[in-house]
């Protein structure tokens, strides 16, 4: 048995190191398919950033009656506990913190502070500010706080006048995710496809010696052993050669995207989660190459 | 050891719709230590009963057994054991290409499991009795049609199997190189194996004065325990 692994390993090497133009296609077409593999992990990673970033734009602030009390608030604040599931978070903005927001805001805008001035009083309203988990939340949370149990305390919920851009940045973070979804799933099939027929080429270039091998009496696994091993071989190989590529791009590219992506910093999510990352590449290659080699060499097994 | 019993094979041609018989309901017994040759002309069947024999075509009718196994019945890994056993020269010699002509010969031995010592000795012996112990390092690319033809030979001997089979082993060989392997076959008979000649040459038929089995269009027309190139 280990005498038998043994060899296989040897063949694996030998016929490794002797095909070296063959090796090198192989290798730069496995390369290809890495990259795109590598691509949408990267792009998978935008979109997430991007879509959390646009909702993370989108609230709704509901505004109290003047002289509303705390308690009274408090309740409301309560009340859309029930909503647990579909809001991120309720935060109290009490009268003088909506003057200290506005204050603080326009600093350097004299005109809006001297307008403030001349209305004398505090004008500004309590408010509760919901951030919902998904945008599309939005109508049901406005509705319950619509209901008449809540008209003596609530003023107005403005969602309405912001419906379209709510409605907008729905469709806009679906749209992003329907795109990474569909380009997720044609790179990835095109990435099996490339992988899985630059396999069975090679294997076909062999097909002669297989038979050869089955005639003088070499078992399934002392025929398929070394074409296995040279597959993840191949696999191994290109997924270091695109690591690095990426890791050097990412060095020089990656301020330049970091504006164009609003902030998002791709050399980092490369190196933050580059486990998931190397992970994903490495059951790539083993599964394509594996299965690829097995039914490529399965073709040539029949005498 | 060898029982041919009714056997027909039948190729089938999409081509075609008549579909003749590559061999005809042919039936013979090979005796262990037996040395025999088949003879005929190029479509009589000589290769395609070496196919059958082992295992590398499926039997259309009839029966082939080897030391009591039913080839037709044999599951693959009983087979690949049988194939073990026997030693082929085949008519193009199917090389392995990408290996060089010491690991060629040295394949079948790994195969088996022979240790790395055992193999080396084996395959020097082997190397220097059919002249080519200063290729060890070439590819087969490199070799002669005739060196190519030696290469085959020696493959097929270096594990000592019980059965050895040539189909035209000499076609590719100059008179004295011919004369030198078929005096390695019948060495490599009278130390025990069963050989199997399948042969064009005339002179290599009547020289040996052993049995001989005579086909023609896939029919056995002739079987004699000693011999002469008849056609």
């Amino acid at each position: 048995m280990l005498t038998s692994l043994k060899r296989i390993l040897k063949f694996s090497w030998i016929g490794f190191l002797r095909n070296k133009a063959l090796v090198l296609e192989v290798i730069f077409v496995i390369t290809i398919s890495m990259s795109l593999i590598t691509s949408l992990f990267l792009s998978q990673g935008v979109s997430e950033f991007l879509i959390n970033y646009l909702q993370d734009k989108a609230d709704i602030s509901v505004y109290f009656k003047q002289n509303t009390s705390e308690q009274d608030i408090v309740g409301v604040e309560e009340a859309l506990y029930q909503f647990s599931n579909e809001i991120e978070s309720v935060e109290y903005v009490s009268q003088e913190k909506a003057l200290q927001i506005f204050t603080e805001t326009h600093k350097n805008d004299p005109e809006s502070l001297q307008a403030l001035e001349e209305v004398g009083d505090n004008p500004f309203l309590p408010s509760l500010v919901i951030k919902a988990r998904d945008p599309i939340y939005y109508v049901q949370i406005s509705n319950y706080l619509s209901q008449d149990s809540f008209k003596d305390v609530i003023d107005k919920i403005p969602y309405y006048d912001n419906k379209r851009v709510v409605d907008r940045l729905s469709a806009i973070t679906d749209g992003i995710k329907k795109f990474t979804i569909g380009m997720g799933l044609i790179l990835g099939l095109l990435a099996v496809f490339i992988t899985f027929n630059t396999i069975r080429l090679t294997i076909s270039a062999s097909k002669d010696e297989i038979s050869t091998m089955r005639l003088v009496g070499a078992s399934n696994w002392f025929i398929k052993g070394p074409f296995i091993i040279q597959g993840i071989l191949y696999g191994v190989i290109s997924i270091l050669i695109v690591d690095i590529l990426f890791f050097i791009l990412l060095m020089f590219f990656s301020p330049r995207l970091q504006v164009f992506f609003s902030g998002f910093n791709l050399l980092n999510y490369f190196r933050t989660e580059y486990g998931s990352l190397f992970l994903i590449q490495i059951i790539f290659v083993g599964i394509v190459s594996i299965v690829s080699t097995l039914l490529a060499l399965n073709k040539h097994l029949k005498i | 050891m060898i029982l041919f019993q009714n056997v027909t094979k039948i190729y089938h041609s999409e081509l075609s719709p008549n579909h003749i018989p590559a061999l005809n309901d042919i039936s013979f017994k090979i005796e262990p230590k037996e040395f025999l040759s088949i003879v005929g002309r190029s479509g009589a069947g000589k290769t395609t009963l070496i196919k059958l024999l082992i295992g590398e075509e499926d039997i259309t009718k009839g029966n082939i057994f080897f030391r009591n196994e039913n080839i037709k019945e044999t599951k693959f890994n009983e087979l690949q054991k049988i194939r073990r056993k026997i030693g082929v020269v085949y008519q193009d010699y199917r090389l392995l290409f990408s290996k060089t002509v010491y690991e060629n010969i040295s394949y079948i031995m790994e195969v088996m499991g022979f240790s790395d010592k055992e193999i080396s000795k084996s395959v020097s012996q082997v190397l220097e009795i059919v002249g080519l112990q200063d290729k060890t390092r070439s590819f087969p690319k490199e070799l002669s049609g005739g060196e190519q033809q030696r290469l085959a030979i020696a493959r097929a001997l270096v594990h000592k199997p019980d059965l050895v089979i040539a189909d035209e082993p000499t076609g590719n060989l100059d008179p004295y190189n011919t004369f030198e392997i078929i005096n390695l076959f019948k060495k490599i008979n009278e130390s025990g194996a069963t050989v199997i000649l399948a042969t064009h040459d005339r002179r290599v038929i009547d020289n040996l004065n052993k049995r001989v089995i005579t086909l023609e269009e896939g029919k056995l027309v002739r079987d004699e325990k000693s011999g002469k190139f008849i056609l």
